[in-house]
């Protein structure tokens, strides 16, 4: 029975090729430029406006943040940064020192969509863009900061400031694999008066508010601005200028954004309660319970009846007459 | 830095304490002013829950609803009483699913567990629902 050998060796042979084949394709993933990527006569783009600075040892964290800062002439070392954002005992930088820091530098960081076309986006609009890659394997991670400065559509590569390489050119395969397994993570980070390339209204706008909520108030404030210049539909931008406004006691251009708001966006309580607090403040306690008012009829799940602060003396002269558009 | 992931539950638990501590301490300060923040929840939530009505209107998911009993305006108010953490959920997991057939699945399973756990009074989400027990 010739044929029994044959029949017997082709079991392990399959089983090695199935192997081979599985083992190859796990390296084999290939990545490609997304449609909306430039393709043209000049493959390379490259932002030659990010300085580099060579990582010390573990210390990628801070290098990567002080080249995307000085971009923007923030004008700090790595060395200043790494008591801000280096860990000794864990060798390494938290996403969210990273992010911390560079709003306490005034800069305004905006989450990229998990996307390759949004970095390059980004890259085309000259914002240099902050990345988090694995450089290993998910149950053994070697996690890395790198700036992504350009790319070469041409040769297929992903062009980074990493570690101790300054424009280094990594194939896009890599790329993608080493940011797949670091969830995507990208960052821009920039003066509040600049937009991100890809900024979607209610995502900038959150960045925003986190500049207003960890004390970054004049940056907010121009991210608001931002926001009202660009998108003439978002009420968040006027409240968020508003509130900036009333957290510094300055109640007359409080009350002038809440009335803007109120004027624009009716139908936003947010803006006739808060018109109805920096009236109060302002000494209008006519006006401020009429705005108050206004705020219960159209949530009134929301407002306390009642809650309104009693204001004393006489009115101003300045004080609005205020008209609730709701029945 | 390879060892940074397994911190991400205990600081993520961490900062939900920190945070809660500080709206505590922070809400009688300003209680009557309602923060940008709150009204930016509020429109992100308006959002997802039109994308979620508006993926009532494909004939794939109605049918899967009707096959299962449940009527469409049925579903459209139970989407109303949706609280933002309850559609960021949603709108995460369609995110994370790969695309095609797989979508109909996710949003019918959604709608589905919010509905069944209240009926057995698991969760406390829709009150007009009576309790099995």
């Amino acid at each position: 029975m010739p044929s029994a050998d044959v029949s017997r060796a082709a079991p392990a042979g399959a089983a090695l090729a199935f192997l081979l084949i599985a083992l190859l394709s796990g390296c084999a993933t290939t990545a490609y430029w997304p449609d909306t990527a430039q393709i043209d006569q000049a493959p390379v783009h490259q932002l030659d406006n990010v300085p580099f600075y060579p990582q010390e040892k573990y210390q990628c964290g801070p290098a990567s943040l002080a080249m995307m800062l000085n971009t923007q002439g923030a004008g700090v070392t790595p060395d200043d940064l790494v008591g801000q954002v280096y860990l000794p005992e864990r060798h390494g930088s938290l996403q969210v020192e990273m992010v911390a820091a560079a709003r306490q530098h005034g800069m305004l960081v905006y989450p990229l969509q998990p996307r390759l076309a949004d970095i390059l986006q980004e890259i085309d609009a000259g914002h240099p863009v902050l990345v988090l890659q694995n450089l290993r394997f998910g149950w053994w991670p070697q996690w890395h900061f790198a700036v992504v400065i350009g790319y070469d559509t041409q040769a297929d590569e992903m062009i980074l400031h990493s570690g101790t390489e300054k424009a280094y050119h990594e194939p896009l395969t890599a790329f993608m694999a080493t940011w797949d397994r670091a969830d995507n993570w990208a960052r821009v980070m920039l003066p509040p008066r600049e937009l991100p390339a890809t900024a979607q209204p209610l995502d900038y706008l959150v960045s925003a508010n986190d500049l207003e909520t960890t004390g970054q108030l004049d940056a907010a404030r121009q991210a608001y601005r931002t926001a009202l210049a660009t998108w003439s539909d978002q009420p968040a931008a006027l409240l968020g200028l508003g509130n900036i406004a009333y957290r510094q006691e300055n109640w007359d251009e409080a009350a002038s954004q809440y009335r803007r708001l109120t004027t624009e966006f009716p139908r936003i309580s947010a803006g006739w309660n808060n018109l109805g607090e920096a009236l109060a403040k302002k000494g209008c306690g006519e006006a401020a319970s009429r705005a108050h008012d206004c705020a219960r009829r159209l949530k009134p799940e929301r407002y306390d009846e009642g809650a309104d602060a009693a204001v004393e003396g006489t009115s101003p002269a300045d004080c609005p007459v205020v008209d609730c558009p709701i029945q | 830095m390879h060892t940074i992931r397994q911190y991400n539950r205990p600081i993520a638990t961490l900062m939900s304490v920190v945070m809660l501590l500080f709206t505590l301490a922070a809400a009688p300060a300003s209680a009557s002013v309602v923060g940008t923040g709150e009204l930016l929840t509020q429109q992100r939530a308006d959002i997802d829950r039109e994308d979620l009505t508006r993926m009532l209107a494909r004939d794939d998911v109605k049918q899967a609803l009707s096959d299962m009993g449940v009527s469409e305006q049925e579903v459209r108010d139970r989407i109303q009483s949706l609280t933002p953490s309850e559609l960021a959920s949603f709108k995460q997991q369609l995110a994370d699913a790969p695309t095609g057939e797989g979508v109909v699945g996710i949003i019918v399973l959604f709608l589905v567990i919010f509905i069944i756990t209240d009926m057995l009074c698991a969760t406390d989400i829709f009150p007009f629902i009576n309790c099995i027990r």
